[in-house]
């Protein structure tokens, strides 16, 4: 069973140091994810969804960013965090690739596609640059590009947003990774190409056996993907289970809350809509509390004086709150 | 419905924008399209939903029928008077029956001013022209009903706008523009840069706002599932042309135009149940440029259901009875066409 697991974060504390105090972006994070699958990872803003992923990758700039404890194997062997320079670049782009949400800003205007994506295969998979070039086409083709062997020439402005999506996809996987993180890869897109895009790399991560972990603000994204979905809230993570549980039946009052806030196209307009009330906490010097009390409908006295810890339920899931601490 | 309770009349509206070429001396080499001929109506109390994707001109109606744009051609009518040709002072005059809220709340507030004089602006601005009769003690006392109407606390009122979360700028952005007591809100995209918890606060603030105030807005955005909720109507876009007009509850239940469709199924919906059973046309390719003059069905290239005819000609909104109405030829019988 342990075999199966790709990647296991254990702990993950990433601080900011900031003029107005410690930003605790995220806050004891752990979570495992399995070969082949699909994790969906859900929060607001500021929830700390991104910069537990770019922790992953050690991307956070330091300082102001730290990551203060906590783990990261990958593989069941090596953990990030002490890796050196050296193997982080390795493991980046090549054994974990990354996507993000504004396509143009993460491809080079200067540099034509060619040049991006052969420069990534000599790197990683010691090909020649003819190889390469070969196998950019092929991987420009697999997401849909038309003419790749002409277009594969092209610079990033000749192409539309969604096609250069599949330009980062094409290149992500392109060292065939074990992992793919995809940043809110949709949110910058229309509906209808944002359904193209889920469709190909749902499609692509099943032929390839990627293993993915979905960041998105858009519920709507993870249910139509995801296997598993980890809902985050001021750092944290709130809830933990496979999606159809997670939907059928949200533990956490902020998670019910959520689910029932966004207008469904498939139920009638029906007057107001649920809303949680009041704003996500600032998560500078938070005192111990469960952050979501102030705006939850079932607060109870020890939520306003003791954190939550993580009450583990049937079948692996998991939430962070009071009310099933007796369920155990 | 009788022509008394018309609050606005769009007809053929367009909004072409020159492509230029050249440094000091400019040459115009090209148009782009950005809103080509389209008629919509908003009677009293009623909302409107524009949705289409980015770059099909929802925006730039909105901005035309503002007049923040000057037309090409045709016509806004509010209430009774079209206002895309009138001079400064009556235009002035005319938007107080008619404003703005932005999408981005970030980028529309000024951060050099507090909440209360970004509140106010608009009445100083009636003020100094002589065309309102307020005192100093009045406007405070407005910007403070206004900012408790909007669930702001009026102790707020000297911060800055950096001070707010998102959703309380918004909320800022909503009381602007109901300084003027206007009776119609044009909505770009309001709620769209917003999380999910605080997007159905401010889409509940809105509803309330309706209700009490009997406003009528313009509500533009592209996520379908918050058109159909605030929505009495709406029109579908795409590239410049209004492709469908229905009753919001129509349209959900029975899209007619294959855009229209295509769009209905793309949206995911937040049951993995349902959505592992959906059947999604895809649409192939992207929105073609609107630099083109166009004789066919501005949806053709793109359409699974295009047959001879819609090559042809450009089909007309046509009303196909219980209140929808569609430009395709899928659903138009033949004296439709002539017409």
């Amino acid at each position: 069973m342990n075999n199966d697991v790709i990647l296991k974060v254990d702990g993950l504390k990433t601080y900011f140091n900031t003029d107005d105090g410690i930003v605790k972006a995220v806050d004891g994070v752990s979570f495992e994810l399995k070969k082949g699958e699909t994790l969906g990872l859900v929060g607001e803003s500021g929830s700390g969804k991104s910069v537990s992923n770019l922790s992953i990758m050690k991307l956070i700039p330091s300082p102001p960013g730290k990551i203060m404890a906590g783990t990261a194997i990958i593989d069941g062997k090596e953990d990030i965090f002490t890796m050196t320079e050296a193997q982080i670049r390795e493991l980046r782009g090549n054994r974990i690739a990354m996507i993000f949400q504004d396509p143009m800003t993460s491809l080079n205007p200067f540099l034509r596609i060619s040049t991006q994506m052969i420069e990534t295969l000599v790197l990683h998979q010691n090909m020649s640059k003819k190889e390469a070039l070969v196998k950019s086409i092929d991987m420009l083709e697999l997401v849909g590009i038309p003419h790749p062997d002409k277009r594969v020439h092209d610079y990033p402005h000749q192409f539309s947003g969604g096609m250069r999506q599949r330009v980062m996809i094409a290149m992500a996987l392109s060292c065939d990774p074990e992992i793919l993180i995809a940043d809110e890869p949709t949110s910058a897109l229309d509906v209808t190409i944002q359904a193209q895009i889920l469709e190909l790399i749902q499609s692509l991560s099943k032929r390839l056996g990627t293993a993915v972990i979905m960041i998105t603000h858009d519920l709507d994204v993870v249910a139509g993907m995801c296997d598993t979905v980890i809902v985050m809230y001021a750092g944290r993570i709130v809830e933990k289970g496979t999606n159809d549980e997670i939907f059928d039946d949200p533990k956490h009052p902020y998670t019910r809350g959520l689910i029932k806030s966004v207008p469904r196209l498939d139920r009638p307009a029906a007057g107001r809509l649920f809303s949680i009330e009041g704003q996500p906490p600032n998560v500078i010097d938070l005192p111990a509390c469960c952050p979501f009390h102030p705006r939850c409908g079932e607060v109870m006295a020890k939520c306003k004086n003791i954190t939550p810890g993580v009450t583990k339920l049937e079948n692996g899931r998991e939430v962070r709150c009071f009310l099933y601490e007796g369920d155990k | 419905m009788s022509d008394k309770n018309k609050l606005l009349e769009v007809k053929k509206l367009k909004m072409h924008f020159p492509i230029t070429s050249g440094g000091i001396l400019k040459r115009k080499v090209g148009l782009i399209r950005a809103v080509d001929g389209i008629d919509f109506t908003i009677e009293e109390g009623e909302t409107l939903g524009l949705v289409g994707e980015s770059g099909c001109g929802k925006s730039t109606t909105a901005r035309c029928v503002a007049q923040l744009h000057r037309p090409t051609s045709g016509e806004v009518i509010l209430r009774g008077n079209d206002i895309t040709k009138t001079g400064k002072t009556e235009l002035l005059k005319a938007r107080m029956d008619m404003q703005m809220i932005f999408q981005d709340p970030y980028a529309s507030l000024n951060p050099r001013m507090t909440a209360g004089s970004i509140i106010a602006e608009p009445l100083q601005i009636y003020k100094s022209r002589g065309m309102l009769e307020i005192t100093k003690a009045e406007i405070i006392e407005k910007i403070e009903t206004l900012m408790e109407k909007v669930g702001l606390s009026h102790h707020f009122r000297n911060r800055y706008p950096h001070e707010f979360s998102g959703g309380q700028r918004q909320r800022i952005g909503v009381a602007r523009a109901l300084a003027l007591n206007p009776k119609l809100i044009l909505a770009d995209e309001p709620v769209s840069a917003l999380d999910v918890s605080i997007q159905s606060q401010i889409l509940n603030l809105l509803t309330d706002l309706r209700e009490e105030l009997n406003l009528s807005y313009l509500f533009i955005a592209h996520d379908l599932a918050v058109i159909q909720h605030i929505s009495d109507r709406v029109a579908v876009m795409y590239l410049g042309k209004i492709m469908e007009v229905s009753r919001s509850k129509e349209l959900y239940k029975n899209p007619l135009h294959p855009y229209t469709v295509a769009l209905l199924s793309a949206v995911p919906i937040p049951d993995p149940r349902i959505e592992r059973e959906r059947q999604r046309i895809i649409l192939t390719g992207d929105v073609p440029s609107p630099d083109k003059e166009r004789h066919n069905c501005y949806f053709y290239d793109r359409c699974p259901k295009s047959f001879g005819r819609c090559k042809e000609a450009v089909p007309a909104l046509v009303d196909v009875g219980s209140g929808q109405h569609v430009a395709c030829f899928l659903h138009h019988d033949k004296e439709a066409d002539n017409s």
